[in-house]
């Protein structure tokens, strides 16, 4: 069974992310930020992170390109799940090594799609 | 809430996201409370920006979490706030007390509108169409210069949708908006790496602009010069170099007048890099992958294959983030859980059980023979010990700290200070004091009053104060301690003070029986006289007046009591000192007959054996006794509860003095049993109100054991 990190400051949205992964069957591990989900990314691999990109201590991006240069996460697909939805925002995601973004708010029906499309 | 889903994207969805809901208005409020307090704290001519970064984030999380959940006019509101916020943390434009002003009273707005969302209430939420034209105008009206003109933002649906990158619309709008000629500086690096980063950004990301070094001798060693060329705003490139870069080693210089470049026809190459960014069909349905990046899905048409391929795999070795983690201002969630109140409230319970049965067997112990029973009463010990401590750690529990009461403060006075005309400093001391939630619920009134009084009452005008030979700012300290086994709050004032001579005057023009030599601390104790408060009071006495009785009896009611200090002309105290926890009280039990009662410790002055002589009867039922030359009612609690008494010979012959709303009285009873720590039960909610009882308790031999009511008893003597 897939394996997924998602990482955001909000418990709510954390919850509701969760929530309907689990719900489609896959195993989810939280960070809070991206501090913690760098944290939880030794030692385990993902098949896929979700991350936000706004929170404190490290954002998004930050996370995603302290992920690239981990060995284990050179080819894991990271998904910017964000209200950040300006091309800028977005340039700077694939700049970061991002696999893709997803826009807050967001279909949870949606969400699973997207994650589907890139786990196989 | 039947229109909660309007919002929530097209696709017909199972998942029920009410059950989020919760979660959600829980950390809105609590967002709604963080930016509250960055924003009073905010020093409008020093913010940093890991402040105004800290309440951008606050807006930003909760238009996240209101668009998701589908409350749009949330959303709508704190996206507007989010867009001026997103102005200030990206120094476009300074932030100004308006500023703060609009921002404050949105998430009050923005407060209510939650409100009615969590009680099914919508539609009886404020209106807030004035508050989104402010920041509107806010934004508009400085932010003309800003190169890229914020989104329209027709709803709240519209305003988080992505905006689709087609291939020809970020060059069209590059030609619109005009390409700017740059020279970029960046100094003292420490890796050359650090530039070929920077450069490196305008190949990864279409539509920034071309970038080429110059070569020039005067270029130092760890320094580079490039001809930048893109229609971006200072701020967004310098966001982006900041990955790079620290934003005092760059410098951005206008080169020439956009004028006079001639238009520079898009090449080939960026165009293709640009169809390669996203699908334009995902884009539409909100999200998208970049080609080539590690794990995208491979793109099944042909034309996408020719793109540059996403340096996202190798780059990241070259882009270490210099770009320092952002500690500070919102702080990681704490490692804390929710627990319903009621839950908390059983196992308080529970424990409070534990203690009467842990009582009782050693109670019931101690008749055994040490010399047999040796294991047995060592165990019996231990279990007293561990006893205790898990009460204590279980009180605990229910404690949290005076900060929770006192951060609500500094709002309210500046809002009432700028509505007075006052300058009012609010200082606090002691936030970390705990103090049991029941407690906290019930005293936050009583103190919003005593601070309210201080700065419409004390504090004098800054004119006035200057004239006085005082700073023209007043200061309102309040200030939370344990002392003993109590908590002492104090609200203090630098202001005006009482005036002796008005208080007695008033007292005297109301028929209340007072005399010129009366102590100072009695003088002050008059204005919790009921009926003394009045508009008039308020004006022309020093102005303590309205509501003082009702803060005293809110204060009484919780077993507390209040004191007060004052100076004319240097301002006044007031001292609310009350017991750490409602659940627990310190009791003295007496018996009356074959019946056991508990007095509040508090309330207990002193106890003597009785004297016949010094009881005087005043007619029918009605007896006095004298203590020390004062005349004092007796009240005799086998009468007032009716106590059957078997042994007929007995007779009440031990006095207590109990003191309550500022009077005292003698209680009648048989014996004196001792002190001991009580679990307090709530008679009313368990059987109905009784008349001079408090609540009740469970007493080490398993008897249940009445708790007086002081206040209800000295009262019923003065009848």
């Amino acid at each position: 069974m897939a394996v997924i990190l998602t990482v955001d400051d909000s418990p709510s949205m954390r919850k509701m992310v969760s929530f309907t992964l689990i719900a489609a069957g896959y195993q989810v591990v939280e960070a809070v930020d991206g501090v913690d989900a760098f944290e939880k990314a030794q030692g385990q691999a993902f098949d896929l992170v979700l991350t936000d990109q706004n929170m404190p201590r490290m954002d998004g991006l930050g996370l995603t390109r302290k992920l690239r240069e981990h060995p284990d996460f050179k080819s894991t697909p990271i998904l910017m799940l964000t209200t950040e939805s300006s091309d800028l925002m977005k340039q700077a995601g694939r700049a970061a090594g991002a696999t893709g973004w997803l826009v807050k708010p967001f279909d949870p029906v949606r969400l699973i799609e997207v994650i589907k499309k890139v786990i196989k | 809430m039947a229109d909660v889903h309007q919002d929530s994207g097209g696709a017909g969805t199972d998942i029920d996201l009410s059950q989020f809901y919760q979660i959600f208005f829980e950390e809105a409020g609590e967002n709604l409370d963080q930016m509250e307090q960055m924003l009073l704290n905010l020093n409008l001519e020093t913010a940093d920006d890991e402040e105004l970064n800290g309440i951008f984030r606050c807006a930003h999380s909760i238009k996240g979490g209101a668009a998701t959940f589908g409350f749009s006019d949330v959303a709508e509101l704190t996206h507007k706030m989010e867009s001026l916020l997103d102005k200030l943390r990206r120094h476009e434009l300074k932030p100004t007390s308006v500023m703060v002003d609009v921002l404050l009273e949105s998430a009050d707005a923005a407060r209510a509108l939650l409100a009615c969302h969590q009680s099914g209430t919508v539609g009886q939420g404020p209106a807030t169409a004035d508050l989104v034209q402010r920041i509107q105008a806010i934004v508009a009206g400085d932010a003309a210069a800003a190169a890229p003109p914020p989104a329209p933002v027709a709803s709240p649906v519209v305003a988080v949708a992505p905006v689709a990158l087609t291939p020809s619309a970020a060059p069209a709008s590059a030609e619109a908006s005009g390409v700017r000629h740059l020279i970029l500086r960046l100094s003292k690096l420490d890796h050359a790496a650090q530039a070929d980063a920077v450069a490196e950004l305008f190949r990864d990301i279409p539509g920034l602009g071309d970038i080429k070094p110059v070569l020039a001798p005067d270029i130092a060693a760890n320094e580079r010069v490039y001809d930048v060329q893109t229609s971006s705003s200072n701020e967004d490139l310098l966001d982006l170099f900041a990955f790079h870069v620290a934003r005092e080693q760059v410098s951005i210089q206008e080169a020439e007048p956009v004028a006079t470049l001639p238009p520079e026809p898009p090449s080939a190459e960026s165009v293709k890099v640009e169809t390669s960014v996203s699908h334009p069909t995902p884009a539409a349905e909100g999200y998208g992958f970049f080609d080539g990046a590690p794990g995208a899905p491979k793109p099944g048409d042909s034309a996408a294959k020719v793109a540059v391929a996403a340096p996202a795999a190798e780059a990241p070795k070259a882009m270490h983030s210099v770009k320092a983690p952002s500690a500070g201002a919102l702080q990681p969630e704490a490692a804390t859980i929710r627990v319903a109140i009621s839950k908390v409230d059983q196992l308080i319970n529970l424990v409070g059980e534990l203690v009467i049965t842990q009582a009782m067997l050693a109670q019931n112990s101690r008749s055994l023979d040490p010399t047999v029973y040796q294991q047995l009463l060592t165990g019996l010990s231990d279990l007293d010990r561990n006893t205790r401590d898990l009460q204590e750690s279980v009180m605990s529990i229910r404690m949290i700290p005076m900060s929770i009461v006192f951060s609500r403060f500094p709002r309210m006075l500046r809002d009432l200070a700028g509505k007075l005309g006052k300058k009012v400093d609010f200082v606090t001391q002691g936030e970390a004091t705990e103090l049991d939630k029941g407690l906290v619920e019930k005293i936050t009134d009583p103190l919003t009053h005593l601070v309210r009084n201080s700065c419409d009452h004390g504090i004098e005008m800054p004119q006035d104060r200057v004239r006085a030979g005082k700073p023209e700012t007043g200061t309102i300290t309040l200030s939370a301690a344990h002392q003993g086994g109590s908590i002492v709050i104090e609200v203090r004032d630098d202001g005006k003070g009482m005036s002796r001579s008005k208080i007695l005057a008033k007292a005297r023009e109301r028929g209340m029986e007072v005399s010129d030599s009366m102590p100072d601390a009695e003088v002050w104790q008059l204005i919790f006289a009921p009926g003394f408060s009045t508009a008039e009071v308020v004006t022309d006495v020093s102005g303590r007046g309205v509501g003082m009785d009702v803060v005293k009896r809110n204060i009484t009611a919780l077993n507390g009591t209040v004191e007060i200090e004052s100076a004319e002309g240097y301002g006044m105290r007031v001292s609310v000192r009350l017991p750490l926890t409602l659940a627990i009280m310190d009791g003295m039990s007496v018996g009356v007959g074959n019946e056991v009662y508990i007095l509040p410790l508090s309330s207990v002055v002193e106890s003597f054996q009785v004297r016949s002589e010094a009881v005087s009867t005043l007619g029918q039922d009605s007896r006095v006794v004298k203590v020390r030359d004062e005349y004092m009612p007796v009240i005799e609690l086998e009468k007032v509860f009716q106590v059957p008494r078997f042994n007929t010979d007995k007779t009440s012959d031990m006095m207590v003095v109990i003191e309550a709303d500022g009077s005292r009285v003698v209680l009648l009873v048989d014996e004196l049993l001792g002190q001991q720590q009580v679990v307090v039960k709530n008679l009313e909610s368990n059987y109905r109100k009784v008349p001079n009882v408090s609540g009740a308790t469970i007493l080490g031999d398993g008897k249940v054991a009445l708790i007086l009511d002081t206040a209800a008893l000295v009262r019923r003597s003065r009848h």
